[in-house]
């Protein structure tokens, strides 16, 4: 048994391990954090539908809050995982591989909670079908004009291009779980495998599909942040309605997804340290490098922001500006913002700091923060001085608005830890593709 | 009854150049591994013709005009004039089209993989349990009993670890 033999072995019973090994310690998380979700989301949910929305802190002119900026933060967080994926596929980024799988399953999670967000924060969530265009008695049918549909359709295509992609992507390695595994497990797996035996012919074809799929996905990535962006942009409210909206909520949900990958990728470490192996100081190396890159892009385009309100020299953007930038407590939460997503980054440009996890894990929290407040500062805050004095109106998040943000958390937290333990979180023949193949010539080297 | 005949190869090299000369000599085969090995076989063995790419094509032409025909009809089922806007607007039609053409390029990509790779095919396929970890099978089916012996021969010649006459059913 050659070097590169012994590796395949190890990186199959190494991902067989993260799935079959578990201590009490997983199932105390798993119940304490399922529970928690249920109780901080569920239950204030179930109160909210019961009583209306009156319990939360929206009111006119403040329609959106809390529910908008969970849905934006969540869409930016699913952004690294399809980045990851496609976009360092086609510029056959190395690295990516052993982080590629945690970050596509991120994303599906993520998406999972985007629409959740929707719902919540839909006043009668059971009338949600009303946006698809179907015969109906009213004889009405949604307007494909609107930027709010062309969210359905551009959040839409992005859970459905994601989970086809990902299971996609897993079953080569289904197939090769399923000779190893036994009980449910090894019928789950011979199911999801779908017959694949790994013949040339098929992987002739699953390399083409990835290069169609991630040619299809990376142009959706920029899409779906930049529809998103335009929710806002489209409008007239002052504070929404800016050109550079597009690239700078594109760029702002690379550089949380990124902070959301190093978070994940280092609690992973801590709880299976068998993953060192993989993800190593290298990965990290490389990604603190793009979140470092992605927050100077992004402290630019905040900068134009603020300037394109600035040289508008209307009294509407003026007064937003002074809201935002000088008005307690915008200006604190501002202030804040600047620091995490632009001073905390800088650290970056030491090498020592980015081969450090504890010292990324540390900065991609302040990041997340950061690109959080962000998304506040944009949605509720600009509605609070839209237009006339006599409209004006602070907003405060209720309890329930807190509960459920905390609680979507927590729900993300529970559903990922969960998948791990069903689901390979390493994408073994892509790892494996990284050790070389084992050929004979290696063997006369010794 | 003809069977196939299985192959075990502990190196990706010597399977490769193995399937070469089974190839050569007349049979057709299939060859098992555990990672992808398209470049070193194309290398070996001349490009492939890519199928997939008309399923792609397919799909993302009849999703961009499936989202153009909807948002478009849409417009003229459901007149619903906002100050002087144009009722055929191209821009928001072409991010519904944009959209729809991923959406069904990305569908039409999976059928097509899976039509093309005969999955799924839950009855049992000649295999060894090592191909899917570290080794690579190769696989010589409709082999009648007088000519397994010889290539039995051909494939121990040429590196074989293992060679074994199956059933197509042997998973």
């Amino acid at each position: 048994m050659n070097n590169i033999t012994r590796k395949c072995r190890e990186i199959n019973e190494d991902l067989l391990s993260i799935m079959t090994k578990t201590g009490p310690g997983y199932y105390v998380l798993v119940a304490v954090c399922g529970i928690l979700a249920i109780t901080l989301f569920w239950l204030p949910w179930a109160y909210q539908i019961y009583y209306g929305q009156g319990v939360t802190g929206l009111n006119m002119p403040v329609p959106w809050g809390a529910y908008l900026v969970n849905f934006v933060f969540w869409v930016g967080i699913a952004h690294a995982g399809t980045l990851i994926s496609a976009m360092l596929y086609i510029t056959h980024t190395p690295w990516r591989r052993a982080i590629a799988r945690g970050a596509e399953t991120m994303t599906l999670f993520a998406l999972i909670l985007v629409t959740l967000s929707v719902f919540v924060h839909m006043g009668r969530p059971w009338n949600f079908y009303w946006n698809f265009p179907y015969p109906n008695t009213r004889q009405l049918w949604p307007s494909f004009q609107s930027p709010l549909m062309f969210d359905v359709f551009a959040i839409g295509t992005y859970f459905t291009s994601s989970v086809v992609f990902l299971y996609f992507g897993m079953i080569p390695d289904f197939a090769s779980l399923k000779h190893s595994s036994t009980g449910w497990r090894k019928d789950l797996y011979t199911a999801l495998s779908l017959g694949w035996t790994g013949t040339d012919r098929e992987w002739h074809v699953q390399g083409r599909a990835t290069m169609f799929f991630s040619s299809f996905i990376m142009p959706l990535v920029v899409s779906v942040h930049s529809i998103v962006s335009w929710d806002f942009a489209l409008s007239i409210v002052p504070g929404y309605n800016k050109t550079v909206f597009a690239p700078y909520f594109v760029t702002g949900a690379l550089l949380s997804g990124f902070a959301g990958v190093i978070v994940m990728l280092t609690v992973m470490r801590r709880a299976y340290p068998v993953l060192k192996k993989y993800v190593t100081e290298y990965h990290y190396d490389r990604i603190g490098q793009m979140v470092l890159a992605l927050s100077l892009v992004w402290s630019y385009c905040t900068l134009m922001e603020v300037l394109t309100g600035i040289y508008a020299d209307t009294s509407l953007e003026k007064e937003h500006l002074i809201y935002k930038i000088l008005t307690s407590p915008s200006m604190e939460l501002f202030a804040l913002m600047i620091f995490c997503n632009t001073f905390i980054p800088l650290v970056l440009i030491w090498r020592r700091v980015r081969k450090s996890a504890a010292l990324m894990f540390l900065v991609s929290l302040f990041v997340l923060l950061g690109m959080w407040l962000e998304r506040f500062l944009i949605i509720p805050n600009s509605l609070s001085r839209k237009f006339l004095p006599y409209f004006w109106h602070d907003y405060h998040m209720s309890w329930v608005e807190v509960s459920i943000t905390f609680g979507a958390i927590l729900g993300f937290i529970t559903l990922f830890m969960i998948s791990i333990k069903i689901f390979p979180i390493l994408s073994a023949f892509e790892v494996k593709e990284d050790v070389g193949l084992p050929v004979s010539k290696e063997d006369d080297h010794g | 009854m003809d069977k196939a005949v299985l192959g075990v190869f502990g190196y990706a090299d010597v399977m490769i150049n193995a399937a070469k000369k089974v190839k050569e000599a007349g049979y057709s085969v299939s060859m098992l591994s555990p990672v992808p090995l398209v470049h070193e076989i194309e290398h070996e063995m001349g490009k492939r013709f890519d199928f997939l790419r008309f399923f792609t094509l397919f799909g993302g032409l009849g999703g961009f005009f499936g989202g153009t025909v909807f948002a478009l009809g849409t417009a003229v089922l459901y007149i619903m004039p906002r100050g002087g806007r144009p009722i055929f607007a191209a821009t928001p039609t072409l991010i519904i089209s944009y959209e729809s053409t991923i959406l069904a390029g990305v569908l039409f990509t999976m059928l097509g993989f899976l039509m093309l790779c005969r999955l799924p095919y839950f009855k049992k396929k000649v295999f060894e349990e090592k191909i899917a970890i570290d080794h690579f099978g190769l696989v010589i089916e409709g082999v009648s009993a007088e000519r397994f012996l010889s290539i039995e021969k051909m494939l121990t010649e040429n590196g074989a670890s293992e060679v074994r006459w199956v059933e197509k059913s042997t998973c």
